[in-house]
């Protein structure tokens, strides 16, 4: 067991190539470099060029984040890497470099769940005990709500997105009025012009028999539906309405799903993470709602959010300090493992 | 003394190995083409109990399929990086090279499975390399007859040896001695995703387009250029087909093709000079393979001049070998290059 341990963690389960260190529960280094601008031109990841960066830029990364911690390798103690889900070709080149750090130094190995890895990240600047939360996972890749009963050995999930993620929708919406790309931070600006109560869209999945069969799980195709009927129908419609309308209805359903969950489980704590954990909204009404209903919020700040290390590097550190045993050599990257797999073994 | 950490996983095979100044250590190998990921960390945690003590890694850089290949070349960065040594990246096709040579004229080829009905391959003589590494159709390859060796070659039935099928760690241990090294992989088929150009659309050619397809042909094929007669009678002609590219309301670039006894030929493949290096001939030339295909041709050839450094490239990326060159072709003293690709 050690629980001031170095752990380095790696996450390229996406377009991001990323690299945290942590000491214990201290957050030492965080360096991410994405490929997001590549990606643009073609309208979405790619998981070929996304691949093809991540071997690119691996090496740099993990020197930066060593000499942003002021560490060297032989100073680190275990080794953290997102094994799943993510895109195949994309998680490997970061297994893979793990790997050849743990073996090249000897050192133990820990293969993680990206998901577990977004909430694990909140334990950063902690002490004392972590306390069973809910997680509401939102981001371009996720929409989940999870039950985390113990970070390292007892996560499963409530509910999730049944078509679109919260971030695709921002980003489709976001294409349809115009506001460019990333969708999430322009709807976010926009939306500060306008009125949330302008125009009622749907909130889908909270009524009826709906919501007795999918209490916790999200579907954002119907809105999406609905923003565009509404454009066609107005045709002097106002955008920033639009915004704030459309972005009211996702706010309001994660929140109403996620308070839900935590009162239905009886867990007072809730952490929100994920890029849309960024919307200045959901934060905003977030604290209003957690109040209200006596639950602990707890959001990262925003670059924890977001794909990166130091959450990798977190969830490896817990395992560490829990004493879990590490992943064996050749360790299986998954693009859809589980959620109650959350350290390879 | 120094000792290197041999890794190749451009083929199905995960090698691994350890060799001391030209002296094999251990070697082991394992064949999964799906699995060089599990199996490569396992590998070189058992060649290290031989010799924990590493002095450099070399690694094949490919060409082989993509998602294989990183995981050697990101481990063998990684492992560099965590011991502080260096490591050299060399071709995985130079470590598929006979003994002897197999015959007179010491020409031969080395090729390895690429998937998708095609292979990577060189050609070599007297042991060294003549040309990068290619991507291509092994039917164009069994026409050039020459001897073969590799997976490729075995896999499709023009193999001369079937003992020497994989790169072998003391050859690639060798070649980072004397041998070309590279820094990047060897992707040979670039990736799929290709961006297409900004601001450029492309239609069928008609004969409004003529005037401006004029212009480009006196330009760019100064001593030789289509004359506005040859221009549309080649319109109007049975199967053909003529394509433009557009940009700004004006024709920047032009592909022809005709269609006859199973074979496209193409005609021309022309892009306006200021609009050159922008994607355009590869887009027209994508589209083109894609008429090919819908003729349902078995294949497409091509004759350039010797020396059009622009061009060959291009067709060389797209899976087109060099058949035979004919002399004095277009002219004294001008070479044609006939270039052929096999549409599996
Ligand atoms: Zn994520």
């Amino acid at each position: 067991m050690n629980v001031d341990g170095v752990v380095l963690g790696i996450e390229t389960s996406c377009d991001e190539t990323a690299v945290g260190i942590v000491r214990g529960r201290k957050l030492l280094a965080n360096v991410i470099s994405s490929s997001v601008d590549e990606h643009a031109k073609f309208g979405g990841v790619v998981p070929e060029i996304a691949s093809r960066a991540h071997l690119e830029a691996m090496p740099a990364i993990i020197s930066t984040a060593l000499d942003d911690a002021g560490l060297t390798l032989a100073d680190v103690d275990a080794v953290a890497v997102t094994a799943g889900p993510g895109l195949i070709g994309a998680l490997l080149v970061g297994v893979s470099s793990a790997s050849a750090l743990s073996v090249a130094l000897n050192k133990p190995l820990y293969g993680v769940n990206h998901l577990s890895a977004h909430i694990a990240v909140d334990c950063l600047g902690t002490t004392g005990p972590l306390r069973p939360s809910i997680g509401l996972l939102v981001s371009g890749g996720h929409s989940s709500i999870l039950q985390i009963n113990d970070i390292t050995t007892d996560v499963h999930t409530l509910g999730q997105t049944m078509d679109d993620a919260a971030g695709e929708a921002f980003d489709k919406i976001a294409r349809i009025l115009n506001l460019g790309f990333p969708g999430g931070p322009a709807i976010d600006r926009e939306a500060k012009l306008g009125s949330g109560a302008a125009i009622a869209f749907p909130r889908a999945l909270m009524q009826g028999d709906d919501l007795v069969e999918h209490p916790f799980d999200f579907s954002f195709s119907g809105l999406k539906t609905a923003v565009s009927r509404y454009l066609q129908a107005t045709p002097d419609f106002i955008r920033a309405d639009v915004a704030a309308s459309f972005q009211e209805a996702v706010v309001d359903v994660l929140l109403r799903k996620a308070i839900r969950a935590c009162q239905e489980s009886g867990i007072d704590s809730l952490v929100i993470a994920g890029g849309v954990a960024a919307n200045s909204r959901l934060r905003e009404e977030a604290v209003l709602r957690c109040h209200r209903a006596g639950i602990e919020l707890r959001t990262p700040e925003i670059g924890l959010c977001t794909d990166n290390g130091a959450m990798v590097a977190a969830l490896g550190s817990l395992a560490l300090s829990a004493g879990i045993a590490p992943s064996l050599t050749g360790l299986s990257a998954s693009s859809s493992p589980g959620i109650e797999r959350i350290i390879w073994q | 003394m120094s000792i290197s950490l041999v890794i190749d996983t451009s083929t199905q095979r995960t090698a691994v190995a350890i060799i001391q100044d030209g002296r094999m250590i251990v070697e082991l190998h394992h064949d999964d083409a799906l699995a060089h990921g599990e199996i490569l960390p396992r590998l070189v945690e058992k060649v290290l109990m031989e010799s924990s003590h590493v002095d450099q890694v070399i690694v094949g850089m490919g060409p082989g399929p993509f998602t294989g290949l990183r995981v050697g070349i990101a481990f063998a960065q990684s492992f560099a990086l965590a011991r502080n040594i260096p490591w050299l990246g060399v071709c995985s096709l130079d470590g598929i090279v006979p003994a002897v040579e197999p015959d007179s004229t010491g020409e031969y080829l080395v090729a390895t499975d690429a998937r998708r009905k095609e292979i990577f391959w060189a050609r070599y003589k007297n042991g060294l390399r003549m040309c990068e590494p290619h991507v291509g159709a092994p039917q164009t390859l069994k026409l050039l007859k020459l001897p073969a060796f590799g997976e490729g070659a075995q896999k499709y039935k023009f193999s001369s040896n079937s003992d020497l099928l994989y790169p072998q760690p003391a050859l690639l241990e060798k070649v980072s001695v004397d041998g070309p090294l590279y820094t990047t992989p060897i992707y040979v088929r670039r990736p799929d995703a290709f961006s297409a150009p900004v601001g450029v659309s492309f239609r069928a050619m008609n004969y409004a387009d003529l005037v401006s397809v004029f212009d480009i042909e006196i330009k760019t094929y100064l001593d030789d250029p289509w004359s506005m007669a040859q221009l549309k009678e080649e319109l109007a002609g049975k199967n053909r087909w003529y394509f433009v590219a557009e940009s700004e309301n004006q024709v920047v670039g032009y592909v022809g093709a005709l269609h006859a006894g199973g074979i496209t030929d193409v005609l021309t493949l022309t892009v306006r000079l200021d609009y050159q290096r922008k994607g355009i001939g590869r887009e027209l030339l994508r589209r083109l393979i894609d008429w090919a295909r819908v003729q349902k041709a078995e294949a497409i050839m091509l004759e350039m001049r010797e020396g059009n450094s622009q061009a060959q490239p291009l067709y060389v990326d797209f899976g087109f070998v060099e058949l035979t060159k004919r002399d004095n072709y277009y002219g004294p003293g001008i070479t044609a290059i006939i270039m052929r690709k096999d549409l599996a």
